[in-house]
């Protein structure tokens, strides 16, 4: 198997992990037990143990119970799956396991002898693969009264599958404000434990490092709890994307007459050109057009409405992502609008994002989305749903775009 | 017009019939005055816990034994204050309500009440519940989850069930209601939990809520000037209300302390913060204050000032007097606010060196200056207080006051806290600081001055009320379980009786056909057991039960 850079660099990161708990660890650990057990357990975990249970009998070898138990609750103890982050769960469990660090700590993970078949994959619930997926991720996926549609959701569907485990998915509604960015969506649904994978996962440098350490905020999930505020904000963990199952390309949609074959942005001068703000089609229109075609170009907001103000003759040529255009087809089947052949050289393969710690579980991803994609089903799946797809190119994760790039095209 | 003579007939009958077997607001104002009956929290609207009973007496208490126990079948800390009317004992548990047959202890009824598994999660310091309040042929508690109930007195049916708030937000209610002038009268917990406190009054029949006074003013209300952080401080201020008041009858004022700033890093929230840690004075029928008094403005150190506000004459003028946790003693003048005494009652105060008695404000130390500006400071008393939560006695004609007192101190840091509803919110990195040698004492005090007439050390803290008799003798518990009897003169402890778990609850006394009766929940648990890690303690079986006693022969 080709190890992809996402594999080498998961080798690096796995390799620098601390041997020892520092300190600080074990301070963590303290203040997180402080905050959120010691009102019944005690302080140290000393209390008379016949209300509370007595912590500092916990069977160390009981990693799974403990979590089973801290998550779902147990007779007088109230569940707490819904407040702790996997993290702090995490530093729980060293807590206890460590009785408060003053015995040394085993995980059961690091001390188990490596196994020659490979390792079992883990997920969240047991037998099932558990999926974020954007409800209002148009053509990629949308939420259906009985399961879902779009390519996100038939991958993810085919995933389970070819692992054999139940598929879940946990519905999100993604922020379509301009600020919000969807990556850190990605990031926090995982590091907050909501499900094992992110589909749609845009495969570029700058969304696979530097963002673990920081924190961001959650976007609404269904059974999101209500008194889950708004906006929460969750500490991430380190995430990889999965080898590439499609290629998110942009395109030139023009309306009437079919138009002659395009080779360049430059050969939109003349038509009246739509730009979509703040998105990189939008970006590349701006600043890969003609001065006179950009003169005379007109701005306007994101989103779904902007083919549909091209419909109704704001302008007649416009670059927008391939899937903008399909999910308007969809909406108007009747359009006028055409998708002609042209794809801008920029694009990016989707991968699915999971999270670093659950190694296993990435690597038996990666294994299965490659036959998928060797095997034509991804294709299937796109044009089940009457989609273009495309399939990934090399390198699978795309370098950070810099203006150069962006001016080179001109 | 048949129907409508029916109709009224049946409405008077049903009016006699409730004034028969009711208690009025004339009992309740007298109930010190009726000892087979205990119809207020507190063993009167003073709150003295003061009784003229003397048939247990310095000569007889020997002879003290158990009458009967009642097991409550429940593990958590036991605080419950017992009423008791016309032969029947009111109990509480955190998830039931029980009559008792006072004289046997034989179960009358006993009613459940469930709350969301989640509840505990917003519960800081013990899952407890402090007892109920009766008017009218009914029983009124409040509930963990935020309910105020009232309950049928002889059936223990439901009558209504009002909820003040969403628990999950971090509000929790362990208060028994105070009735004045008409109005049930409860506060809420959750000082740890970023609220912003409040008191309310709800109509006794229908359980309609009738005023909220919120002890943190928002911005343009009376008091807002004092959170000067320009921001939202005030939305997450604090400033609890979880212990039940005291009542003057003739001023028609109810006294009410207000708990702790929240979060405790008091450097985000400069200005004074009213109402936290104060005292206030409010009109019954509307929740207006009429006068307030802040013992600690801009407090870091959790000194949650709810403790109780007993009244009394001294000098010749009316009182209302705080054992505050802050470590003063405060005397102030009830029909208006102003302050008389405020002293040290405890060895160790360093975060203030005295209160100015021009002004009312403590003279900080570096102490506190420097725990607001986030650098690390140990302060005595600890955020346990110069005294819990345990309410103190009053002997008026001693004029004393037995308190238990805490010895304890806190190392302090303030940080950054970070707000999650329904979670924790402190805003503090804290560890004890524990004396050597004894960590609190049972004390007779003198309210003016502060000083102590004599003391009985504990090494592990008594947490348990404390009950004062005209037999001259003071009644207290330990957390090891024994529920002992002193001698109120001189601190010579003359009784005590092992009941096999801690006690942590509030003693009362009582008399039915010439008998004399004291009663006492024990059950360890609730906020030191949890926030001391005191080893000593883990030892010391859980399980609560309803202990009473009486003279042997």
């Amino acid at each position: 198997m080709v190890r992809s850079i996402i594999g080498l660099l998961l080798g690096l990161v796995l390799i620098t992990a601390p041997a020892f708990a520092s300190d600080a660890k074990l301070n963590k650990a303290k203040r997180t037990y402080k905050q959120f057990c010691a009102h019944c357990h005690g302080i140290n975990m000393v209390n008379p143990g016949t209300s509370s249970y007595d912590l500092r009998k916990w069977p160390k070898d009981k990693k799974e119970r403990f979590y089973t138990v801290v998550k779902k609750g147990s007779r007088n103890m109230p569940a707490w799956g819904d407040v702790l982050t996997p993290d702090e769960l995490d530093q729980l469990w060293y807590y206890v396991a460590s009785r408060a660090g003053k015995e040394p700590f085993k995980d059961e993970a690091q001390s188990q002898k490596p196994s020659p078949r490979p390792a079992a994959v883990q997920t969240l619930h047991a037998g099932k693969l558990t999926a974020c997926v954007a409800r209002n991720g148009g053509v990629m996926s949308s939420a259906r009264h009985n399961g879902g549609t779009g390519l996100d959701y038939g991958v993810v569907k085919a995933l389970a599958e070819a692992l054999k485990l139940e598929l879940k998915v946990t519905w999100f509604e993604s922020e379509q404000e301009e600020e919000s960015d969807p990556v850190k969506e990605t990031y926090a649904l995982l590091a907050h434990g909501l499900c094992d994978v992110v589909p749609g996962f845009a495969l570029y440098a700058s969304a696979l490092e530097g963002l673990d350490g920081q924190r961001a905020a959650l976007p609404r999930w269904e059974d999101q709890p209500d008194y889950q505020p708004l906006g929460f904000q969750v500490d991430l963990k380190p995430v990889v994307g999965s080898h590439p199952y499609a290629r998110m390309e942009m395109g030139i949609v023009v309306s009437g007459p079919a138009p002659a074959t395009f080779t360049s942005l430059a050969d939109l001068e003349g038509r009246k050109v739509g730009v979509e703000q703040g998105t990189l089609a939008g970006i590349l229109t701006l600043r890969q057009g003609t001065p006179a075609m950009v003169a005379s170009a007109q701005t306007f907001n994101p989103g779904p409405a902007f083919l549909w103000k091209m419909e109704n003759g704001a302008f007649d040529a416009a670059l927008v992502t391939v899937a903008a255009y399909d999910f308007h087809k969809r909406q108007n089947p009747i359009t006028k609008l055409k998708l002609t052949d042209y794809r801008h050289p920029l694009g990016f393969n989707l991968g699915i994002a999971s999270l670093q710690e659950n190694a296993p579980l990435a690597d038996r991803i990666n294994v299965v989305i490659s036959e998928l994609v060797a095997a034509g089903a991804i294709r299937k799946i796109a044009e089940g749903y009457k989609m273009h797809y495309a399939e990934p190119r090399t390198p699978h994760v795309q370098a950070r775009i810099t203006l150069r790039d962006i001016l080179a095209e001109r | 017009m048949v129907f409508k003579h029916i109709a009224l007939a049946a409405m008077l009958a049903l009016g006699l019939g409730s004034v028969a077997s009711a208690q009025t607001l004339e009992d309740l104002k007298n109930d010190k005055n009726t000892p087979g009956n205990i119809l207020t929290y507190g063993m009167g609207y003073d709150l003295t816990r003061h009784s003229a009973l003397k048939q247990i007496n310095t000569d007889t208490v020997k002879k003290l034994r158990p009458v009967w126990t009642y097991s409550l079948a429940d593990t958590r800390g036991q605080e419950s204050f017992p009423l008791i009317h016309d032969g029947v004992m009111y109990v509480t548990t955190h998830n039931s309500t029980i009559a008792l047959d006072a004289l046997t202890g034989k179960q009358k009824w006993k009613e459940v009440i469930e709350y969301p598994a989640e509840t505990p999660r917003v519960a800081c310091c013990g899952i407890v519940n402090r007892g109920v309040a009766i008017l009218n042929g009914k029983i009124f508690r409040t509930t963990l989850d935020a309910y105020v109930i009232a309950l049928d007195a002889a059936t223990g049916k439901e009558v209504w069930r009002t909820n003040s708030i969403d628990f999950k937000t971090g509000y929790s209610m362990t208060v028994a209601p105070l009735i004045a002038d008409g109005v049930l009268i409860a506060g809420i917990s959750g000082g740890e939990y970023g609220i912003r406190g409040y008191i309310e009054g709800y109509d006794p029949e229908t359980g309609k809520r009738l005023w909220r006074t919120y002890t943190i003013p928002e911005p343009g209300e009376p008091g807002s000037e004092t959170w000067k952080d320009g921001g939202d401080a005030w939305k997450r201020g604090g400033g609890p209300t979880w212990l039940t008041g005291s009542y003057d009858p003739d001023l028609n004022t109810v006294y009410w302390g207000v708990g702790n700033a929240a979060s405790w890093n008091a450097g985000l929230r400069p200005g004074d913060n009213l109402y936290t840690s104060s005292i206030l004075a409010l009109e019954p029928k509307t929740g207006k204050i009429k006068w307030h008094y802040q013992t600690s403005p801009n407090d870091p150190f959790d000194h949650d000032g709810t403790n109780e506000l007993i009244l009394a004459e001294l000098d010749g003028k009316k009182v209302v007097m705080q054992a505050s946790r802050n470590g003063f003693f405060y005397v102030l003048d009830r029909t208006n606010g102003k302050l008389l005494a405020a002293n040290k009652f405890v060895d160790k105060v360093n975060w203030a060196n005295k209160v100015d008695m021009s002004t009312g404000r403590p003279d900080v130390t570096d102490i506190t200056t420097k725990a607001r500006s986030g650098e690390e400071v140990v302060y005595w008393p600890s955020a346990f207080g110069g005294k819990n939560w345990s309410p103190m006695a009053y002997n008026p004609d001693m004029k004393t006051a037995f308190a238990n007192t805490l010895n304890i101190g806190m190392k302090y840091k303030a940080v950054e806290p970070q707000y999650r509803p329904g979670v924790f919110y402190f805003g503090a990195e804290f560890a004890w600081e524990w004396p050597e040698g004894a960590r609190g004492s049972l004390r007779a005090i003198d309210p003016m001055t502060g000083k102590m007439k004599w003391q009985a050390e504990s090494d592990i803290p008594r947490f348990a009320a404390v009950l004062s008799t005209g037999g001259g003798l003071v009644f207290t518990g330990t957390q090891t379980g024994e529920f002992e009897a002193f001698n109120s003169e001189s601190g010579e402890k003359l009784w005590e009786y092992n009941t096999g778990s801690g006690i942590v609850g509030q003693p009362v006394t009582w008399e039915k056909d010439g008998k004399q009766y004291v009663t006492v929940l024990n059950g360890s648990g609730a906020v030191y057991v949890l926030f001391s890690g005191d080893e000593r303690l883990a030892g010391t079986p859980a399980g609560g039960s309803v202990w009473t006693f009486a003279l042997g022969d």
